[in-house]
């Protein structure tokens, strides 16, 4: 269904099944991470098939934030207590048929830009 | 005087000195490294002190810059120009308020198909780069 790849090719990943909810978080976590606001959609784990080298690392207790420790890129979000990862839609070759549905931890925006899509917000 | 630093604090920085506008970066490598699109300020590299670096990481994605990273936690922190004294730092790198303003959208030509841009800022399909990095 959709394929995508770190910067620099050393982690690639297909999905067989529709992805869902495409979401642009800006909780400071994300933030930090992407540099900006990070955009991503959910995929079943059993439909997530992920080659190459890559690296988790655990900003919090209950999920890990996976990426490409050769070119930096943030590529995976995952709870541990979810049947579902989150993948990074900025790595998607390709047109993905996708569209960015809301807003989250807007609580937690920066101060330097505003969101002004239209998109319905949430504060958590 | 402006901190920043990475999600797992290996990679932390402190900016003197005046910060440039911040620019929206829509380039297939930005898009890849960031996971949507990265934003950033830029400043002289004599401004931009490095105080924490054992997760500073670089990769060279094209013939003229490098991007930085932490390679312990994955952050997007740094593009740096080869031909000019100048650092882009991430704006979502830096440590609370800020008091800048995004001021345009660059490389929109590349730009994802799955969101829009509406907060009216200039929009421009390149970059010209060099000084203000």
């Amino acid at each position: 269904m959709h394929s995508g790849s770190c910067l620099c090719g050393d982690v690639t990943f297909t999905t067989s099944a529709p992805a869902k909810g495409a979401s642009a978080c800006h909780c400071t976590q994300c933030r930090k991470q992407s540099g900006h606001i990070w955009a991503s959609a959910q995929v079943a784990k059993d439909a997530l098939d992920i080659e190459g080298p890559l690296t988790w690392y655990a900003a919090s207790e209950g999920a890990a934030r996976g990426f490409c420790a050769q070119c930096g890129s943030f590529l995976f979000w995952h709870a541990h207590d979810e049947d579902e990862i989150s993948f990074a839609l900025g790595a998607l070759d390709g047109p993905s048929g996708l569209k960015l549905l809301k807003h989250i931890f807007v609580a937690d925006k920066g101060d330097y830009y505003d969101i002004a899509d239209g998109l319905p917000q949430s504060e958590q | 005087m402006q901190n920043g630093s990475c999600l797992c604090g290996a990679v932390a920085f402190r900016i003197s000195g005046e910060m440039r506008d911040v620019l929206a970066c829509h380039c297939q490598q930005c898009r890849k490294t960031s996971g949507h699109y990265w934003a950033a300020t830029s400043v002289p590299d004599t401004a931009l002190e490095m105080t924490r670096k054992g997760g500073l990481a670089w990769f060279r994605a094209s013939d003229t810059a490098q991007r930085g990273f932490c390679k312990l936690c994955g952050s997007t922190l740094f593009w740096k120009p080869d031909n000019a004294d100048r650092t882009a730092v991430s704006a979502g790198a830096l440590d609370g308020a800020t008091g800048l303003e995004l001021s345009q959208h660059v490389f929109v030509a590349d730009k994802g198909g799955y969101y829009a841009l509406g907060d009216g800022k200039p929009l421009h399909n390149q970059f010209s780069g060099g000084e203000d990095a």
